[in-house]
């Protein structure tokens, strides 16, 4: 294996993670945060692999792994729980649904955007 | 590894073991609550017990990954007792509400074992395991009522938050380990408390991030009082006390034998953050008219008190840590109980008006919550004072005199909301009042017992600390060792 | 030995029971509360036997239950010492206590809150008795507070009645005073001896300060402070008048019986302090002098019968604290047992009285009651004799003369508190009589009458009152016959007595400090006080003439309404320092140091919002906190 300096592996995920970071504190949608969340795990991973490289050990690698198994159930829960809040963002009116009436359509942007609601409350509009 | 080795692995192995076991319950059990229930309790119990069979074998290490000693056991009894406690709590809680609550047992031992596991981790990859063990049922259980909107959210705006500390957590290891080369723990530590490079230190740093998220405190706290809000009333209890409590126990033991408590950077560092969360949470907590979120930002302030024992370091510092927890937890878990008890099916018990008049109605429940309250203001003969003392004994020990006085101005600050609370449960229920319930239901008999039990142990405690204190100063000997045998 | 732990704990639980079970119905808060006391009551008699049957080495041991805190080389254990004076006290506190309870079944009945008045008498015998046995000051302290609070909640029972509260936070305030003064002391000896141990500070105190040393002497005096406070002695005595609007029974057990002579336990059971200090116990002497004829003469004017106790309360105490300035502290153990007899007698027999008219505390409404209320007065009498010290009944007359021949003998100084108690004794006889014949002598055809009649009720004059019941009559027989034969326990030996009660008490506390006096001195003292309070029944017999005139009005103007009111140490106290704190109050409106205080308060209120403004309930917001917390934390840890 070419001998890359780690400094540059580090680099990298310092970049990856900050990205992620900031992903998060301008993205408004739930999907979006979910993957914010998984470049910023995803860039601490790959910080253990460049530090595993740099000893010459495993440990780096398994580190990885774990990493990934449980992003992997983060991400399984957090999914599960957009599908659920799905069914009870504003537009899906509960009473019509107990009414027996057919469910009104889900609007797409309240579900992915954590603020709409509190914006559509204010009264406040966005494009 | 020798019989006796495995024995001190026991615990662990029927908390896991006995969590498949509340699976195939729920898969095939007829009263799946029920069962769920019963075969959790069970598992619970039987950890508990196995940990005086394991208790002799201590202290050993499990691989690289665990080091089972007095005080991880301890610290699992901790956690376990809790589990416990809340499972009483949640019994009638989640039996009003639906048919199909069994998974929330499972849940619940499955972050209990994340508790243990993380209590007696030594290396960054168990400690991460136990972390995320913790983590991922907590997600579910702060969401369980799928009905209440609140809750779903927050369990998302927990799942976020969770996963960035963690990321800053591992990251923070990553650096460590990119300079030391080694997962373990104390190595990690001991690097930081000598000339360390900037690696290291940005790494700690970073690691400093995740562990004050999980521990809510300042300026790490926000999510505190919204979580609380909005989990059930069993699953905050856990969340309060259990998960807490096992991340306060891993800082003691691996960072203050290594004396990265006492001196250097992040002696500074801890000192600023217990003394901002102290301020932060009191403050917070004052104008709170909502006894869960009050609770949520006493604990923010009581972790800042178990910093200052934390700083202090030495024997001294980590005995007072575990007693305070002690005291923490049966003082909390009290609270909870009385809250999770009082919950009708309509509607959570979190408003304070909700309370007026509970001394007429419930006599007990106000007496034990008051007992409750009054030891988390810290006042004499409860557990609540005893855990103060020892902390303002360590730190005077350490000559933290800052922090010291900062803690007695916050004791002080901290008795206005308390007594807020406690005045309520004696004044007359208002007239048609705001959410005062008429007639209130009787007290579930489990939930009843969890309270009593915790209410006695605060008074037990606070009046007769003697011998729990020496057995505490005992088991924080054993650390003290420990970290000296493994140098 | 462990039993004794039993004696606190019994009402201790009956309190705590009877809380718990707000609701239950007010009876079996009674049988709760009076079956606590009951049962401390034969704990305690059993720890007497066995004590007083073990050889008398044996009498004092300690029991420490805990150790509670340990600070350095402080600790503060929850232990308990038991020894002749701490018997003496948990017999007087259970027996009367449990007389009491017996007592308040009957006469509380259909009161509101019944069960609620149970439970803090119990919390009080419970607090009582943690205060005798304690063996160190702190626990001491704890009792201490505990009495101060239940008395602060009896005397404010019926709470409804804004001059009650009134009366009630006035008794706390002021022994407040005292209190504090108490509190400095234990801080001072506590830093100065390195220890909370009663006889552990009495010993180490021995070795370390000389006599009359200053430090000794501030000590003495700031623990004197608070027993002033408790034991309603000059010049913190104002309250215990005030305090009567309690229920009797509570005026009995608390204001007459036990709280009150907290204060002479205190100062005997840290004699050493005292015997170091001889200025401050010579101050207690005058102290004690000056009360009992302060006191006694304002009894004198009274026309509210438990006012007329309760300055008779703060009299009698006067003479146990001249005991115990002269060095006499069995005697005045021994005055402080027999005072609690026949002073809760008086009471509860007023409690009678008071029921039986239809809640009527003027004497001069009562009159002629002899006939009416046959029981209540041979009781009555009997409780007056031993007030008075008069000789068929031996309680008083065995207490007090050995208190007043005591002054006699003691030397210079002696001879002038001799006079002083000698007038006390005349004054004594005096009031009592008064009251005596007021309420029952006569034919009382026109207040009582007047008083019935505006009640409307269907007695005739001269026709007998309602009988009290057994639970009334039974206590009040069992504390008449204490009175009748209690001196004898330690008779005068003149009068071939033995001093049993001494020797008993000699094993806790150090002897009288100089010989006896010849006896045929003791005997002329006997007859002289004999003399004196004959004449003042002759006295009392007069005044009693005097208010039948026609015409006569009770005193309420000039010089009698002066003495009526307690020698306007009210008046005086308030120009002093009520005044001055209303002016400044009112100056200082806009409060300088209230604004810094208030300005705490408000700024954290004002930095509450800010902080809560953070709590939006937005992931973004969050992260944010964390981002920016991580960078601090990063900076922190390189910049340092």
């Amino acid at each position: 294996m070419a001998a890359v300096s780690f400094e540059y592996g580090l680099a990298l995920a310092a970049i990856l993670f900050i990205l992620g970071l900031v992903g998060l504190l301008t993205r408004r949608s739930l999907v979006f945060m979910l993957l914010c969340v998984e470049i910023m795990l995803n860039a601490a991973g790959f910080a253990f692999i460049v530090a595993g490289a740099r000893w010459g050990g495993a440990d780096g690698q398994v580190m990885f792994i774990f990493l990934l198994t449980m992003a992997a159930a983060e991400v399984a829960v957090g999914l599960a729980l957009i599908l659920v809040l799905s069914g009870r963002v504003p537009g899906a009116v509960p009473d019509e649904a107990a009414a027996g009436g057919e469910p009104a359509p889900v609007d797409m942007r309240s579900l992915l955007d954590t603020d709409y609601q509190k914006d559509a409350q204010a009264g406040r509009t966005r494009p | 590894m020798s019989a006796s080795g495995y024995l001190g692995l026991l615990p662990l192995a029927i908390l896991a073991g006995s969590a498949i076991l509340v699976l195939f319950g729920l898969a095939f059990a007829r009263q799946r609550y029920e069962t769920a229930f019963a075969l959790s309790m069970a598992g619970l119990v039987a950890a508990l017990a196995s940990l005086f069979f394991a208790w002799t074998g201590a202290p050993q290490r499990f691989t690289a990954l665990l080091v089972l000693d007095h005080f991880a056991y301890l610290s699992m009894a901790l956690s376990i007792g809790a589990t416990i406690v809340v499972e009483f709590m949640s019994f009638a809680y989640f039996r009003a509400r639906r048919e199909e609550n069994g998974e929330f047992y499972f849940l619940l031992q499955l972050a209990c074992l994340g508790c243990a596991v993380l209590a007696s981790s030594s290396s960054f990859a168990s400690f991460f395991l136990g972390l995320e063990l913790l983590s991922t049922p907590l997600f579910t259980l702060i969401g369980y009522r799928r009905e209440r909107e609140a809750g779903l959210r927050s369990a998302f705006m927990y799942l976020i938050l969770a996963g960035v500390s963690s990321a800053f957590l591992l990251f923070g290891m990553a650096l460590v380990y990119l300079e030391t080369g080694s997962l373990d723990i104390t190595t990690a530590a001991r690097a930081a408390s000598g000339s360390a490079s900037f690696t290291v230190l940005a790494g700690l740093a970073l690691m400093t991030v995740g562990i004050g998220f999980k521990l809510a405190v300042a300026p790490f706290h926000v999510w505190t009082p919204d979580i609380y809000d909005a989990a059930p009333a069993p699953a905050t209890a856990f969340i309060a006390t259990a998960s807490k409590g096992a991340m306060a126990i891993l800082l003691v033991r691996f960072f203050a034998p290594a004396g990265i408590a006492g001196a250097g950077p992040f002696a500074w560092i801890f000192a600023a953050i217990a003394g901002i969360s102290m301020f932060t949470g009191n403050i917070l907590a004052l104008r709170e008219g909502n006894l869960k979120r009050l609770l949520a930002y006493s604990s923010i302030a009581h972790l800042g008190y178990i910093l200052v024992a934390f700083v202090a370091s030495g024997n001294q510092g980590s005995a007072a840590v575990s007693f305070y927890l002690v005291a923490y937890f049966v003082s909390n878990l009290a609270a909870f109980a009385a809250v999770a008890g009082l919950s009708t099916n309509e509607a959570e018990a979190d408003s304070i008006e909700h309370y007026r008049g509970l001394a007429k109605g419930h006599p007990w429940a106000a007496a034990a919550l008051t007992a409750s309250l009054l030891s988390l203001a810290g006042l004499p003969l409860t557990a609540g004072f005893m855990g103060k003392f020892v902390i303002f004994e360590a730190g005077a020990g350490a000559f933290l005199w800052v922090l010291v006085v900062i803690l007695a101005v916050n004791s002080t600050i901290s008795i206005f909301y308390y007594l807020r609370v406690v005045s309520a449960l004696y004044r007359p229920a208002s007239e048609a009042g705001t959410g005062s319930m008429s007639p209130r239901p009787a007290m579930p008999a489990l939930a009843a017992i969890a309270l009593a039990a915790m209410a006695i142990a605060i008074i037990v405690i606070g009046a007769m600390p003697g011998s729990l204190m020496a057995f505490i100063r005992e088991v924080a000997r054993d650390i003290a060792s420990n970290a000296a045998a493994a140098l | 030995m462990s039993i004794v732990a039993l004696i606190p704990a019994f009402p201790f639980a009956g309190a705590l029971l009877i809380f718990l079970g707000w609701r239950m119905k007010g009876r079996t808060a009674a049988i709760i509360g009076s079956a606590a006391v009951g049962l401390s009551m034969a704990s305690a008699i059993t720890l007497a036997s066995i004590s007083s049957l073990s050889p008398q080495s044996g009498s004092a041991f300690g029991l420490v239950l805990w150790n509670w805190l340990q600070v350095g080389s402080i600790s503060v254990p929850i232990g308990l010492a038991v020894d002749a004076l701490s018997i003496v006290m948990c017999l007087v506190v259970t027996v009367v206590g449990f007389l009491i309870h017996l007592y308040s079944v009957d006469h509380m009945a259909g009161e509101e809150g019944y069960g609620r008045f149970f439970g803090y008498m119990n919390l009080f015998v419970g607090s009582m008795l943690t205060l005798v046995l304690a063996d160190n000051l702190l626990l001491l302290y704890l009792g201490w507070e505990g009495v101060g609070l239940c008395s602060y909640l009896l005397i404010g029972f019926w709470y409804r009645e804004s001059a009650n509260g009134r009366a009630a936070r006035k008794a706390f305030i002021v022994t407040r005073i005292g209190d504090i003064s108490l509190l400095v002391g234990i801080f001072l000896l506590a830093t100065s001896l390195g220890s909370l141990d009663i006889q552990e500070i009495g010993r180490r105190a021995a070795s370390a300060w000389p006599l009359g040393s200053p430090i000794a002497s501030l000590a003495a005096a700031l623990v004197l402070g608070g027993a002033l406070g408790k034991s309603a002695q000059l010049p913190l005595h104002t309250w215990l008048p005030d305090a009567m609007a309690g229920p009797s029974p509570v005026s009995a057990l608390i204001h007459a019986a036990t709280m009150v002579t907290a204060g002479v336990y205190l100062v005997a059971r840290t004699n050493a302090l005292f015997a170091l200090a001889p200025a401050v116990q010579l101050a207690v002497a005058i102290i004690g002098a000056a009360t009992l004829l302060v006191a006694g003469w304002s009894a004198l004017f009274q026309t509210d019968i438990k006012r007329v106790l309760a300055y008779s309360t703060m009299s009698q105490i006067g003479y146990m604290f001249l005991a115990l300035g002269l060095g006499a502290w069995t005697g005045a153990i021994f005055h402080l047992a027999m005072h609690a007899f026949f002073k809760a007698l008086l009471f509860l027999t007023a409690g009678v009285i008071i029921n039986a008219l239809h809640h009527e505390h003027d004497i001069f409404k009562m009159g002629g009651l002899a006939r009416r209320m046959p029981f209540a007065f041979w009781v009555f009498l009997i409780g007056s004799l031993g007030l008075t010290a008069l000789p068929p009944v031996t309680s008083g007359f065995a207490s007090k003369d050995a208190i007043v021949a005591r002054a006699w003998t003691s030397g210079d100084p002696g001879h002038l508190l001799w006079i002083a108690a000698m007038l006390g004794v005349l004054i004594t006889s005096a009031y009592t009589f008064r009251l005596l014949f007021v309420v029952f002598a006569g034919r009382g055809a026109s207040a009582a009458n007047a008083a019935n009649a505006a009640h409307g009720s269907a007695h005739e004059g001269g026709q007998e009152l309602a009988r009290p019941g057994p639970l009334l009559t039974i206590p009040l027989g069992i504390l008449a016959f204490f009175c009748l034969i209690g001196g004898l326990v330690d008779f005068p030996r003149i009068l071939g007595g033995v001093p049993w009660f001494g020797t008993f008490l000699g094993t806790a506390l150090p002897p009288a400090r100089e010989a006896e006096a010849g006896g045929g001195s003791e005997l002329a003292l006997a007859l002289a006080s004999l003399g004196t309070s004959l004449m003042g029944i002759l006295i009392g017999a007069l005044l009693w003439r005097r208010s039948l005139k026609p015409g006569f009005v009770s005193p309420s103007s000039g010089i009698a309404s002066f003495f009526k009111k307690g020698w306007g140490f009210d008046r005086i106290y308030a120009v002093l320092f009520q005044t001055p704190f209303e002016w400044l109050c009112r100056v200082n409106r806009r409060d300088a140091v209230n604004l810094a205080s208030n300005g705490i308060g408000t700024a954290n209120l004002a930095f509450s919002r800010v902080l809560r403004s953070s709590q939006t309930g937005m992931i973004r917001w969050y992260v944010a906190f964390l981002a920016v917390g991580g960078a601090l934390v990063i900076a922190a840890a390189v910049i340092l």
